[in-house]
């Protein structure tokens, strides 16, 4: 690689420090902002979950198996979040004249990669997740909190992103940090195949990272708006169309009866409408950011959701909603001071301030 | 037709260097009626490349009319994975 050549005009070297610095601060926020989304998508999917039908379906009188309460309402809720967000994104991208754009990509091979890391991200990671908790317990959402390490370090080999120790150390306690809040909801009980759901749990971390890292590189070829497209469109296809029905048959349940009724019920396809508008904007971010700051950085940025996760759910849920048990555990403020830390860590040298402040000096 | 990212990308591996109002002047024919062919989007695309190892910052200058023009271009390895995703 060759050397830039360094315009000796003050002006344009001021000029251009200031862009390479709001290039790295929009990338920083694009990422926490993708985050902060991440709360809202769960507390508004949480919300259209515990709404309508819903409600039938998850009370005792349903008649419907633990496999299908736990697993196909589980997929029947993100696949209904996820058509939601699928409809959002082509409405978007032909709302921005981005649609014909979106149809060239999808058919070429950073497409068709960005197709298999949704599904990677999408219905393989979910599932992993939901069967890493009913087998470990919530031990596995700590685990799960693993990804920006994932992602970090697969960025590093992939695609030769930059990695050091400090950067590690930053996500250690980006990860100490989503740790604590997850501890909040260990209930010890630990599940009958603890080993093998903590292997799922970290197994969706795996995903998720590879799907943070491939698709945040990926925009770097795709625009953001065109990748989250083909995210959310595979994304709502695999899980409705393979997921739903799958776990419908083991069941034993008329899925698509159910995802008929999921998608008409007044009062909760609202709340999924919205989970979907969120939905499609943190995933955006989360890729937008990571292609910005890198997997490490954009990472652990989103990685705040552990935060935002609960955070959102308090407001919307136990404030606004007036339900019960959503509100938040001091540690998980405690918790969002260590992330800024971790982040700060991972974003620049510590030391870097003290020496623009002598050379300012 | 390529999509307006993918052309931007190629735009580099035909010319030695490129700036966000060079690649404008090259695919406007093609692209100039496309809503994202903006100035802004093409900078964020450049820089987004740049930070990914595709691009590298060739030198910058303020241009006539006083603003910061930056000029990119692809490295070998990096003109390499352009090539190897876009055919």
């Amino acid at each position: 690689m060759g050397e830039a050549t360094v315009a000796t005009n003050p002006a344009a070297v001021a000029a251009k420090h200031k862009l390479a610095s709001s290039f790295k601060r929009k990338g920083i926020l694009i990422a926490l902002f993708s985050g902060f989304l991440y709360g809202f998508y769960t507390a508004f999917m949480t919300l259209g979950m515990s709404k309508g039908v819903w409600l039938e379906w998850y009370g005792e009188n349903s008649g419907l198996s633990a496999f299908a309460v736990m697993y196909l309402l589980g997929a029947l809720g993100a696949a209904t979040t996820d058509t939601c967000s699928a409809v959002w994104a082509l409405s978007i991208a032909g709302l921005k004249g981005k649609l014909a754009d979106f149809g060239r990509c999808i058919k070429t091979k950073p497409g068709m990669v960005m197709v298999a890391a949704a599904i990677i991200g999408g219905p393989l990671a979910s599932t992993a997740y939901v069967v890493g908790l009913q087998m470990a317990g919530s031990l596995v959402v700590p685990i799960a909190a693993l990804c920006p390490a994932v992602g970090a370090i697969l960025g590093r080999f992939l695609f030769k992103q930059e990695l050091n120790a400090r950067m590690l150390l930053g996500i250690a306690i980006c990860f100490g940090a989503s740790f604590m809040i997850g501890s909040t909801s260990l209930d010890g009980a630990g599940g009958p195949n603890m080993m093998l759901g903590l292997f799922f749990g970290f197994l969706a971390a795996v995903c998720w990272g590879i799907e943070g890292c491939v698709c945040g590189y990926g925009t770097s070829l795709i625009d953001p708006e065109i990748g989250i497209t083909i995210r959310q469109v595979t994304a709502g296809i695999s899980n409705l169309f393979i997921l739903v029905p799958l776990f419908g048959m083991i069941a034993h349940v008329d899925a698509f009866g159910m995802a008929v009724q999921s998608f008409t019920d007044p009062d909760a396809i609202i709340w999924f409408v919205l989970a979907g508008l969120s939905a499609y904007l943190t995933f955006m971010y989360w890729y937008k950011g990571n292609g910005m700051c890198g997997a490490a950085l954009g990472m652990s940025c989103n990685g705040t959701f552990s935060f935002w996760g609960p955070f959102c759910c308090w407001i919307i849920l136990g404030v606004t909603m007036g339900m019960e048990g959503w509100e938040m555990p001091a540690i998980a403020w405690a918790a969002a001071v260590i992330m800024v830390i971790g982040i700060f860590i991972i974003a620049m040298n510590p030391m870097d301030l003290f020496k623009n402040n002598e050379e300012a000096a | 037709m390529y999509p307006l990212n993918y052309a931007i990308l190629k735009h580099f591996t035909k010319v030695k260097e490129a700036s966000a109002e060079s690649v404008m002047e090259a695919l406007k024919g093609q692209y100039g009626d496309f809503k994202a062919f903006k100035k802004g989007e093409i900078i964020n695309a450049l820089m987004t490349a740049e930070a990914n190892g595709l691009l590298e910052e060739s030198r910058f200058e303020l241009n006539s009319n006083q603003e910061l023009e930056v000029f990119y271009r692809a490295h070998k390895e990096g003109a390499a994975t352009i090539n190897q995703y876009i055919k």
